[in-house]
């Protein structure tokens, strides 16, 4: 961290000039940042509090206009019930199975990719390729590879001697067979994140540690993990968020089954929406996940500014 | 020692074989299905190697059977159209935010933050009566505008930490020689962040041309389906058959793929300037 700081001051940062520094006020930061902020205002913001109006109705599909206000009706139902406990539940579970394995998977493809050795290139390029393939397509083939008569993970495991399993329609590995399609999609940008990172590790902080006769277990241990620990909590943090709100890969690969096995709370969203029409409590499902989503988010903010604590008394 | 470091590389290698294999498999896997024909395919003995003899019938069945061309075409516009409409925004945004203090930037900092938490899933039903209100259903314009929504703020934050790392001075005397500030930002500061709107430019793209579920809820008439909603629709049905399927797959994943490939340096770079820095 030490080395960094010097670069980081150099650096010069947003405020204007000293001379500007008696601050009249200017229309041209508004202009530059106007059209993105209305944009989201309108794309994003709007609909959000139309959803927020919407989870404090009864609001059907088929009469989108046509609700009641009931309070805090449907929030009321919903805490009070099981399924939705279980949605939250699912929704973890997937989360952190996705964050974990893509996270160790990214960090050690990145370490193994760092290093020369012959055939790196095209291997890389394998490993990457993941990442563009789009949704889809990866359910597409992954439903194929999941197959219960025809499928090669069964022709695998009969070869294996451990017999058939029905990877989409048996409760027991409907969540694991998603979180392997998920972690196999989105594992490449990890590892290009980490990648971008190790690449920025300083050499003479290699350099110092051997000198100072430490092997590669404790060079790793003391100066590169430190060094991508910011890093890894960023790319954690995004993992996470975009765990919680993931749709595709979830609803083309299982729709939330098999008996709900992978319900996650945006499956549950949709569901209530389009399967059983009811919008009012659809919105309040949403809105609930939201408030999980910004709990972590703030978990996050929170370790982020205690570690930068930690790392200013070190330094 | 070098018997250590010796170990060390041919468990790396291992390693680096283990993990292409794995990242390389489904993707071969496409290929695979592809080339065989549906009958072999669900008599359980799909072939280890793909007949690619079978290249030029298959793509005819393709585009002669299924609107796949024309749900590709309508992928394209979607995706260069979100592409462009973010950059534009994000790149004046992005500039504003790392070069300007003033009233309202910390909240419009957590307002593109935000976004990202915000599931689409929540937002669908909201947006689609905004949109029959606008008269955006069934256009891809309106895709384009959505898609936008969510892709313009990741663009934005990569742009913004690129241009934190580029020296001010220039742009200064710039100014002092009264240069107006969008010019500078054309002439100066574009340039430099070139790499990282390359690495923009790409993640924008892929998610228009990824995006399903607006794509599935706002488009109705067949013919304007995106390439996404054409290909989720075999899922299920038996009428369009399996080597068709998975020729479209692979159709569509190629551009892609070879956008990814040809672009993979500037997104490095472009993410080791941009947010995730060290």
């Amino acid at each position: 961290m030490t080395t960094h700081a010097p670069t980081r001051d150099r650096i010069p940062t947003a405020d204007p000039p000293p001379r500007n520094k008696r601050r009249r006020f200017s229309w041209t930061p508004y202009l530059f940042i106007g059209l993105a902020v209305l944009y989201l205002v309108l794309f994003a913001v709007v609909p959000l509090l139309k959803g927020l109006d919407l989870s404090f109705t009864d609001t059907r599909l088929l009469n989108p206009t046509g609700g009641t206000y009931i309070g805090f009706e449907n929030y009321e139902r919903l805490l009070g019930s099981g399924a939705f406990f279980k949605s939250v539940l699912t929704t973890l579970v997937y989360t952190a199975f996705t964050v974990v394995a893509s996270l160790t998977l990214g960090t050690i493809s990145a370490f193994v990719i760092n290093r020369k050795f012959p055939g790196r290139t095209l291997a890389r390029a394998v490993m990457v390729m993941p990442w563009a393939v789009p949704t889809v397509a990866v359910v597409l083939v992954f439903r194929w590879i999941y197959n219960d008569s025809s499928g090669v993970a069964n022709a695998a495991t009969t070869a294996l001697g451990l017999g058939e399993r029905g990877w989409l329609t048996d409760p027991d590995y409907g969540m694991f067979s998603v979180v392997v399609a998920t972690v196999w999609k989105v594992t490449p940008f990890v590892m290009l994140v980490v990648l971008a990172a190790l690449q920025s590790v300083p050499e003479d902080l290699y350099e110092a540690t051997r000198v100072d006769g430490a092997g590669s277990y404790s060079t790793f241990k003391l100066v590169v993990l430190p060094f991508l620990m910011p890093t890894l909590r960023v790319v954690g943090l995004l993992m996470t968020i975009w765990s919680f709100r993931r749709f595709e890969i979830i609803w083309l690969l299982t729709g939330g089954g098999p008996v709900d096995a992978t319900t996650t709370i945006v499956i549950d969203v949709y569901r209530q929406a389009f399967n059983n029409s009811q919008l009012g409590v659809a919105a309040a499902i949403g809105m609930l996940g939201l408030v999980l989503s910004l709990i972590v988010t703030a978990i996050y903010f929170v370790l982020e500014l205690r570690a930068n604590k930690q790392n200013g008394a070190n330094a | 020692m070098i018997g250590r470091r010796r170990l060390g590389t041919g468990i790396r290698a291992l390693l680096a074989l283990l993990l292409t294999c794995l990242a390389g498999f489904p993707l071969y896997w496409i290929i695979n299905t592809a080339m065989t024909p549906t009958d072999v395919l669900f008599q359980g003995g799909q072939n280890l190697v793909p007949d690619f003899s079978r290249s030029l019938q298959v793509f005819s069945v393709l585009t002669t059977d299924t609107p796949f061309l024309r749900w590709m075409a309508n992928s394209a516009f979607v995706a260069f159209g979100t592409t462009l409409l973010s950059l534009l925004m994000a790149t004046m945004g992005a500039y504003a935010l790392s070069r300007y203090k003033f009233v309202g930037k910390g909240p419009m900092g957590f307002l593109f933050f935000a976004t990202q938490m915000l599931p689409e899933a929540l937002l669908v039903v909201p947006l689609y009566s905004l949109f029959a209100a606008l008269g955006l259903l069934n256009q891809l314009h309106g895709l384009v505008l959505v898609n936008t929504a969510f892709a313009m703020p990741v663009a934005l934050f990569i742009l913004k930490s690129a241009i934190d790392n580029i020296p001010y001075e220039l742009e200064e005397s710039a100014r002092v020689d009264g240069c107006s500030p969008l010019s500078i930002l054309q002439v100066m500061v574009v340039p430099l962040v070139a790499p990282s709107m390359a690495a923009a430019a790409v993640i924008t793209f892929f998610d228009g041309w990824n995006e399903y579920l607006f794509a599935t809820t706002f488009i109705e008439d067949r013919s304007s389906w995106v390439a996404s909603t054409g290909l989720a629709s075999f899922i299920g049905e038996f009428s369009t058959p399996l080597d068709t399927v998975f020729s479209a797959a692979l159709v569509f994943t190629i551009p892609a793929v070879v956008f990814f490939l040809l672009m993979q340096r500037k997104i490095v770079s472009g993410l080791t300037a941009g947010s995730v820095k060290g």
